[in-house]
Parts: structure tokens; sequence; C-alpha cells
């Protein structure tokens, strides 16, 4: 069937260059630049007034080394209190307007993705294999909204600090900022160092524990499986195999993590040292005093920390930089095209033109079809796996464009009509049964935006499935899908088929909608399904030959072909493969 | 206490035994690096008070190289600390994994029993990690003390009172701080948890692609999810808040603790108790003090986080098996002669059946619970309430569980296909007749229309696969298993007509002379067998071959043939 026949490499969605990546910012941040100002100033503020700390404690020693009075004390402990209570303060305020600011600009960011997601042509998220959009959504958006929300205000907090503390040393004397300068080059080397190994190796954890989580679901959830083939020791080896895998690897991360730290600490020992050699000379010199150069050493075992946590968010900076460059590589792409003007399909004829289609050019899976569905006519589409049935139903709903021919719905080619109206016209409900997650009414609503309670309900008798829906424990209120009440197979289906009843389309293509819910379901989604289609135009992939017997029309399809055409009993008498195929399955009808 | 505490106890104490050694040196080592970091500040002050004051250049050298030797000795034992404490972690986990994997696959089962598969793998990664993590944390914890002892002798040894001040003055601080942070803390627990949905609902939604495109409900979906983005934005402003507050809080408390500590200091040191170094000294082990209790604090939710996992971990090691297990073995190649003497088990009622050895029999049933509940009694994942399945004439509730399942194969038809190459998991079955079995099931078509043939890797649960294509490759798997009784139920549902028909002839071939039973109600299936038996209301109500019953039994017609 689908998903098959298409060419090997995949053309995956774009990533977008560093350079529309950092439009893609600019634009993001251009709505919230008077609160990007005002968070900025504050948390600048915040830290300067909390680097008076040093040098007023400094004062203190000079004033004990002047041997004052302990009267004197009280002007400078009672600025360091209030230096706290105003950098404390700052600080809070800092933070919430910095939180608000990226949240401000993650928010836009996943709703334009989001947006933009949706509208991509199917077509185009099918080539690329739907696993990388989900990728995007879900590993992408979740890095960049973690480091915004995490990783940003400590970095940006811990840079203030370092370039505010290095401009205090300076002030204190120029000269102590140079001998702090003297760790930079080991700091800058270790942080080269680390990210270039940090990121790829992380990356690798990050698989492997996701291989590890893999083998376990897939085992766990297998397990009665696992136990009838007596497979406990072929996958308690594997997940032992994939567990040590990532254990290792967690290792390794750790030894480089401490790499990162010894360096660091090198790094801190030379700065320490050319602080205190400085403040030897200068005092000896007579330049400052012990005071200062007790605070300029103070400023420098201070900055141990922000520089700490500033080069650990380095590569956090980077993979989220990544993550936002795929995301970008998405919200560029052009939507689907519309046409100028909206067309209205006249009735609910769908007529197919030596049609033709190839995944791969020169190799085509469906060739020559020539289809006429009259308004309401039903028609079962027969055919072995791989004839090319689901092709055909995509085509239809306008999903795939074809490689040849035209398809006209009620007198209008699909792409006259644009993808919108050509969706109001044909519906198709295909092989994936999603429940959305959240309530089961918001669900159904998906289908229908205004409809009322009674319209859910009729929509859900229509199909079969009010009595159940109403039997949840908050009836059509309650959550379902993932976190939710999980539905059975049978359900998830009515549930897609109450959804064709209240988008109400006059053209239906059902494919495969019975399919996965064993022989008792089936009969009762048979059911549904005949009444979801009443009044429409519509073309149903058959599993059962009692849908072809029902149907008004049955085309059989063999190797991308149709080879017969005809009402059930039309073709029992023409004697080809259908009445072949009917004798077999009906053998025991007595003739 | 509850008793599910008690084993995550033993659970956990297990663990940190078994991790001793690395625990121990672990300790060991980060207390070293806790002493040398609180070393740091007192030399800084030892070199402005002997060398920086008085001048002397070889003071300056000899204390400076002192510090090198604190800073090597602290960079070294925090590299091998972290090392040693992250393997012992790593190492808890990993076994903790492979037990609760080897006790949900244990063939007497129970373990997955009101556990879904998620839950089971949260408990052996997340819950694992959690107990692995008191093994990581507590080294650390160790040295948190070794470094509060260090350092508050160094301050004792300055002053007295300044001494006593600042030990007994950190933990209300950090105490204070907690209490400004803890109500705004909890507030964003809850709406962090709302600002985390955004995510959830839009890979939801591109899950859903098609069905959305399927219905043009895009622009729907779209105003929906903005609404719920500013929902979690808000949420997640409000999170930022709370943050904010609990920072700044830790900010001005230990500020002004801070100014007190420099008050005290400095008014001792201008009556001449301590010396300037000694005040500097004190300032910075002041503030150094903070991190050794802030670590107690995070060892403590650790082991109390950990305590709790442990627990849930206990839970799914103790659970009781379903099935009690037999001791009896069968003959090393069984007949397969079948039969159901008067067995009653939940929906299934007086229920006789026979199967002669060799046979290839149909059961068509009108309920699928009963089917559910036949399957489940030649399974041996369920023991007759009264009667007995024999095989062989040996009743197969005394069968040791392995062996019997061995001889009775139950294919399911939702069976789980594995995240592994359609041909690995057909050999899963077994090696011998992988190929006739996969031609007979058709997986050899299946396989042309895939990228890799019988290489391709699968996708969770087969979902690469339509529900067809995942049948075949199933049934494959059960056929190559080549057992001495195999049952299959409804093995083709989604499985296209034309297919179907091939498929039954192809089981029919290459199971002749093996015992075979079709639980369905496909026409194309039972058409091939010997004999029919249809099952209504939980009994046997009529049996003959699929011709007959389909002439001459009106209820048989309804089941099958509509």
């Amino acid at each position: 069937m689908m998903a098959t026949t298409e060419a090997p490499t995949r053309p995956l969605l774009p990533i977008a260059s560093g350079k529309r990546t950092l439009a893609t910012v600019r634009a993001l941040l251009r709505p919230n630049r008077g609160l990007a100002v005002i968070a900025m100033i504050t948390l600048v503020g915040a830290t300067a007034v909390s680097l008076l700390t040093a040098p007023i404690l400094g004062r203190i020693v000079d004033l004990v080394v002047a041997g004052e009075t302990p009267d004197s004390l009280v002007v400078p402990v009672g600025l360091l209190a209030g230096v706290a209570l105003v950098a404390g303060v700052g600080t809070a305020i800092g933070v919430a307007l910095v939180g608000r600011l990226g949240e401000n600009m993650v928010a836009a960011l996943r709703e334009r993705f989001v947006e933009r997601a949706l509208r991509l042509p199917l077509e185009r998220v099918e080539q690329a294999g739907s696993g990388d959009l989900t990728s995007r959504v879900t590993s992408d958006v979740t890095m960049v909204t973690k480091v915004v929300r995490d990783a940003l205000p400590h970095f940006l907090r811990s840079a203030l600090m370092i370039v505010l503390t290095l401009g205090g040393l300076a002030i204190l004397d120029w000269r102590f900022l140079l001998a702090a300068l003297l760790s930079m080059p080991i700091q800058l080397h270790t942080v080269r160092w680390y990210v270039g190994r940090a990121i790829p190796l992380y990356a690798a954890h990050r698989e492997a524990v996701g291989t590890v989580h893999h083998r376990l679901l897939d085992t766990a959830g297998g397990a009665p499986t696992v136990r009838a083939f007596h497979l406990a020791d072929s996958h308690t080896g594997k997940i032992r195999q994939a567990s040590e895998t990532a254990l290792e690897l967690a290792l390794r991360g750790i030894r480089l993590l401490t790499g990162f730290f010894a360096r660091l600490n090198l790094a801190e020992y030379v700065g320490l040292t050319a602080v205190l050699a400085t403040g030897f000379w200068l005092v000896n010199a007579d330049a400052v005093t012990i005071g200062t150069t007790t605070a300029a050493a103070l400023y420098f075992h201070n900055l141990f920390n922000p520089i700490n946590t500033a080069l650990m968010l380095v590569d956090d900076a980077q993979s989220a930089g990544a993550s936002l460059a795929r995301l970008v590589g998405v919200t560029d792409l052009a939507p689907e095209p519309e046409p100028g003007k909206e067309h209205v399909a006249s009735d609910a004829a769908v007529k197919a033109t030596a049609l033709r289609y190839a995944f791969v050019p020169g190799h085509d899976v469906l060739r020559d079809i020539d289809l006429d569905l009259q308004p309401g006519e039903r028609v079962a589409l027969i055919g072995a796996s791989g004839a090319g049935k689901t092709t055909l139903a995509k085509l239809l709903a306008g999903v795939h464009t074809p490689t040849g021919g035209s398809i006209t719905v009620g007198g209008l080619r699909l792409d006259e009509l644009g993808p919108a109206a050509a969706r109001r016209a044909v519906a198709l409900i295909s092989q994936e049964v999603h429940v959305f997650a959240g309530p089961l009414a918001d669900d159904l609503r998906l289908a229908k935006q205004d409809a009322t309670d009674e319209e859910l309900r009729g929509a859900l008798a229509t199909v079969g499935a009010l009595d159940w829906a109403c039997a949840l424990s908050d009836g059509l209120a309650t959550v379902v899908g993932t976190g939710g009440h999980k539905l059975t197979a049978t359900q998830a289906q009515q549930l897609a088929l109450a959804r064709l009843v209240l988008a109400d389309p006059p053209i239906a293509i059902l494919d495969e909608a019975t399919a996965d819910a064993g022989s008792a379901g089936s009969r009762e989604l048979e059911a549904s399904a005949d009444a979801a289609l009443s009044g429409r135009t519509a073309l149903v992939v058959a599993h059962r030959l009692t849908q072809a017997v029902n149907a008004d029309r049955v085309i059989v399809l063999d190797n991308g072909r149709i080879i017969e055409s005809g009402s059930h009993t039309q073709l029992l008498d023409a004697g080809g493969h259908y009445a072949e195929l009917w004798r077999a399955w009906s053998a025991g009808r007595g003739g | 206490m509850s008793s599910d505490e008690g084993s995550g106890k033993a659970v956990l104490r297990q663990s940190l035994t078994d991790e001793r050694r690395r625990v121990a040196g672990a300790s060991a080592l980060a207390a070293g690096h806790q002493a040398g970091e609180a070393l740091v500040p007192v030399l800084i002050g030892v070199v402005i008070d002997r060398a920086i004051a008085t001048g002397a250049v070889p003071s300056l050298v000899g204390w400076l190289g002192l510090l090198a030797a604190v800073f090597v000795g602290l960079s070294f034992s925090f590299r091998f600390a972290l090392r040693a404490a992250e393997r012992a972690a790593e190492r808890v986990a990993h076994e903790l994994r492979l037990r609760l994997t080897r006790r949900v696959l244990d063939p007497q089962g129970g373990a997955e029993k009101e556990r879904l598969p998620g839950e089971l793998v949260n408990i052996a990664t997340g819950d694992a990690k959690r107990v692995g993590a008191v093994a990581g944390t507590l080294p650390f914890g160790v040295a948190a003390v070794a470094a509060l002892l260090v350092s508050g002798v160094l301050l004792l040894r300055i002053s007295l009172p300044l001494g006593l001040l600042i030990l007994l003055g950190v933990p209300p601080v950090l105490w204070l701080t907690h209490l400004l942070g803890k109500p705004l803390e909890q507030r964003s627990e809850g709406e962090q948890e709302r600002a985390a949905r955004a995510s959830g609902v839009a890979a939801d939604l591109i899950a859903g692609l098609r069905v959305l495109k399927g219905l043009g409900a895009e622009r729907t979906a779209v105003d929906r999810y903005r609404g719920t983005s500013q929902e979690s934005r808000a949420a997640a402003v409000r999170a930022t808040r709370a943050h904010g507050w609990h920072d700044g809080a830790v900010v001005a408390v230990t500020g002004v603790f801070l100014a007190l500590v420099a008050l005290v200091g400095a008014y001792l040191a201008m009556r001449g108790a301590i010396s300037i170094g000694q005040l500097v000294a004190a300032v910075g082990l002041a503030q150094f003090l903070l991190t050794p209790f802030q670590v107690l604090t995070w060892v403590n939710g650790e082991v109390a986080q950990g305590r709790a996992s442990a627990g849930r971990i206990a839970a799914v090691l103790a659970t009781p098996p379903a099935m009690p297990n037999g001791s009896r073995d069968l003959a090393d190649t069984p007949r397969g002669e079948l039969r159901l003497a008067a067995v009653t088990a939940g929906r299934v009622r007086d229920f006789d059946l026979e199967v002669p050895a060799g046979g290839l029999v149909g059961v068509a049933i009108t309920d699928s619970g009963v089917a559910t509940d036949l399957l489940a009694l030649l399974a041996r994942t369920a023991n007759p309430d009264s009667g007995a399945v024999r095989l062989d004439g040996q009743d197969l509730s005394t069968l040791d569980i392995t062996a019997a399942r061995r001889a009775v194969l139950v294919a399911d038809h939702d069976a789980h296909l594995f995240e592994e190459t359609v041909a690995e998991n057909v050999l899963a079955g077994g090696a011998a007749g992988h190929e006739r079995a996969m031609a007979a099931a058709t997986v050899d078509q299946v396989a042309q229309t895939l990228p890799d043939g019988t290489g391709t890797v699968l996708a969770e649960r087969g979902s690469s696969l339509s529900g067809g294509q995942r049948q075949r490759v199933a049934l494959a798997r059960a056929l190559a298993a080549d057992p001495a009784v195999l049952v299959l139920h409804d093995p083709t549902t989604a499985v296209d007509p034309v297919t179907e028909a091939r498929i039954a002839d192809g089981i029919a071939e290459l199971r002749a002379g093996r015992t075979t039973v079709l639980v369905t109600t496909s026409p194309a299936l039972l058409a091939t067998t010997d004999m029919v038996h249809l099952v209504d209301g939980g009994r046997i109500v009529a049996a003959g071959t699929h011709h007959e019953l389909a002439a001459a039994n009106a209820d048989y017609r309804s089941v099958v043939l509509t």
C-alpha cells in the first residue's frame, strides 16, 4: 500500500539558514521591544547593585586597618543590607520580565509553526515522512521552550554578572582586570573543546536512552506475544544491550563534564593567582590599599560560579539554535496555494479522466484510470494489496496531485477549486484513526466548530456511538486520546465517522475505516459507515465483499488499472475476476 | 507503614549495598573536594594577611604554591568522585531495569495486569533512574556534612562568637528563603504542568494531521491551538514570576545575613580579637557555607523521591503471578490432539470440543467476549473453573507453562509486531520453515512494496504497515513457529478479499497434517476447514462442514455470510 513505493531518499523538510533564523528571532522580538529593554535595564541594574557588595566589604576592611571605631561601621553595613534588598527586588522583577519576554516569543513561534505545519500540502509532509514534522513539533519545540524557560534567565544573569564584575575590577584598578583576563584564553579554549564534543555525545546519549525507552515499550506492550513465542531471553538481551550502551554514553558524558570542570579549575587558579600577585605588587607600590586588593580577590572568587554556569549553558544554547533553525525551516515554507476567487462545486459528481500517478518518475502505480461517480452513488473499490486503492483514494481527495490526467469535482478541476474548497467538497477518512487529546466534544467540533450539543449527539447516534459515548464517565466532556480515556479501535473509528457526519461533505471517501476491529467489530462498523455515507457520493475501499454487495457499483483495481466495473450482479454474470473471488468467498452458500 | 514501602526500602538497601564500594569511594573523594573548596577563601585571606600585608615575596610564592596544591586536590577529587558516583547511579538503574524486565516477561505473567505498558516503562526508566540517583547523590551529601564540619572547625578557631553566629545563622537563613519561595513554588508546579500542555497539544494535532486534512479542519484546529498556546503562555509567565520572587528572596536574605556577619566580624577585628585575614576568611566561609546546606536539602529531596520510586519498583517485582505453574513436561513431539471436556471459564460454558491430531478445524463464535475467554484457556493464560483442556490426554493446567505454550500456540488477531525488520519478526517464530511461512501468509508480496523488502525495520507496533500487512506478518510468524497445535484468531480481518482467499489456501497447505484451529467468522478461511463448530452463548450449538452449515443453518449464515 502507500508509504512504500516512495523514493529511497526522502526530501526532508528544509532547515533555515543562520541568517533566516536570526531574522525570525528579530521579527519575534519586534513586538516585545519595550519589554526587552525594560527587562535588560532591570537585570543590569540589579546585577550592578549587587556588585557593590565587594567594594563595601573592602571599605570595611580598610576601616579596620585604619583603626577606626565600631561606630564607623554603621554606614557601610547599612549599605550592604540596602544593596541586598535592592538587588533582590531587582532580580525578582528582572527574572519575571525576561521570563515573560521568552514566553511571548516562544508562544508566537510555536503558534506560527503549528499554523504553517497544518497548512502544508499533505503530499509534502508525506514526502518527508511524517516523522520529520513530528520530531520538529515534539523535540524541537520542547528544546527551544526548555532553553528559553530554564537556561536563558540563568545565562543572562551569569553573563551580566561576568561583564559587570570585570567592569568592577577595572574600576578598582585596570591592572586587576588585565590579571583576571589571563584566565580567559583557557576558558575560551575549554568551551570550544567541550561544545565540540558535548553536542554529538549528548545527542548520542539521548538517542541511546530513547532506544532503551523504545525497546522497553516494545517489549512491555508485546509481553503476551513475547511469552507466546518464548522470546523473553532475546528481548531481555536486547534491553540489556541498549541499556548498557546508554550507560556507557552517560559515563562518557560525565568524563567529558569532569574534564570541562578540571580545565575551568585551572583557569580559576591562573586568574586568582594573577589577581593576588597584582595586588601584592600594587600594594607594595602603594598604588592600591589592602582593602581594594581584598575586593578584587573576592570579585574574582565570586566569578567562579557564574562562569561555570554561563559556559555550561553554551551547548544548550547551540542545541536550541539548531532546533530553532529546524522550526524556522517550516515556518518559512509557502502554504498551500489558494485560488484567487472562491469556487463552489455545483454538484456531488466526481470524474477522473486518464488519471496517472507515479511516486517515482517512470514507475506508474496508477494508469489509465477513467472513473465517473454520479451524485449520490456508492462505489466499492476492490483489489489486492498494492493494487493502488489507497493512492486512488488520495488522488480523488486531492491529497496527491496526479502525474497525468485530471479530476473534476462538481465540474471543476481540483486545482481550480483550491485545497480548502476541495476539502469542503470531499472528505477522506483514511487508515490512520486518531483520537484528539481533550474532551470528546472538542474532538467532534473539529469537524464543525459551532455544532450544538444536540448536533453532536445526533452525529454520534447516526453512527451508533451515542450509547457508549453517554456511558463515558463525563459523557461528551470525557477527556479522550493521549493521557485521557482510551477508546477502543471500533469506538475510534466510529468517532471518525461521526466527524464525517458533522462535516457533512457531499462526497466521502472511506479507506480501510473498518479494517482493524476484528470480525465482530467490522460488522458493527459497516453499519456505522452505511449510516454515515447515506445521501453522499461515496467511494469505499472494501475489505469485506459484503460491502461490495451493498454498493451501487463495484470497481476492481489490479496492478494500477481498473479491470472490471459494474454492479455486483453484472460482475457476477460477467464471470471475471470478481465473480471468481465471490465464488471462493461464498463457496458455502450452496451455489 | 505499608508492606510496599517496606519492600521499597529493601530494593533501595539492596541497590546501595551492591554499589557500596563506589558510593564510599565517591563520598571520600567528594569530601576532599569540599574541603578544598572551603580552603580557597581561607587561603585568599592568608595570602592577604601574610604576604600582601607584609610585602614578603617568599611568603607570597609559598602560599600561592599551597593554593595550587589545593586546586589540584579539589579538581582531581571532584573528577573521580563524580565519575564513581555516576557509575554507581547508572549501574543501580541498569540492574533494576533488567530485574523489572525479567519480572514482566516471566512466563507466569501478572506484572502487566492493571498497568499500561507506558506505566511499566516509566517505572523501568524514570523510577529506576531515581533510585540510582540516590546512590549518585549520597556521596555529595556525605561531603556536604564533611564541609560543614571543616568550615565549622575553621570558623570556631577564628572566633567563637563569629563562628557560632555563622553556623547557627545559615540554617534559619536557608529556611527563610525556602519559606519565602515555597508558596510561590507550589503554585508554579501547577502552572508548569499547564505550561507544558502547549507542546503536547501541538504534537497531538500533528499526529492527527491526516484526519484534519481529510475533514478540512485545519483552520479550526489552528484557532483552537492558539487558545491553548496562549493559556500555556499565561501559565508559564505566572510560573516565571514565582521563580523570580524566589530567586530575588535568596539574593536579599543571604545579602542581609552577610551584612550581619561583616558587622560582627569587623567589630571583632577592630577590638583586635581577630586579624584582617581572619575577617576576610570568615566572610568568605559564610558565603561558602550556603552551598553545603543547599546540597543537603537537595540530597534529602532526591532520597525522598528515590524512596517513593523504590516502592513502585518493589510493587512490580512483588506482583503475584497471574497463573500457577505446572510441573509436568510434554513428549518431545506431541501428536496434537486437543480435547475440551465440559469446560466452564468466564463466558465459556460447559464447552466440549474435539480436535483430532492433524485436523484443521474452524470455530465460529458470535460473541467476541467468548472468543477471548476460549483463547485464554488454550494459551494457558487462564485455567478452567471446571472441566479440563487436554492435549494428547494430558491436562493443560498441570503442564509447565512454557512446555504448554510451546505445544499450543495461540496467535491473537492483535498480536504485537516488534520494532525490528520484517524478517526478524517472522524469524522470532522459528527459523526452519520461515520462507514457506512467509509465502503462505503472502508476506513476500508485502515485502515487495517495502523499501528494503523483508529487511525493512518496522515502526513502533508495526504502525508503518497497514492493518492488513501487519496481520500477514504476524500470521507468517505464527506459521513459522510450526507448533503441534496452532490456534489462529481472526488472522485476516484487515486483509483484502483477494489476498484473503490466497492466504486461506496457504494456511491449509502449510498446516496439512498439523493440528490447526481457526477461530474466525471469515467464510474464506472457514471454507478450507474439515469441520466448523458454531458457538453461541458460550457453547457449541452446531457442527458440520462450512458448506453444510451454510446451507442448513440460518444462524451460521447470518454470522458468517452477511
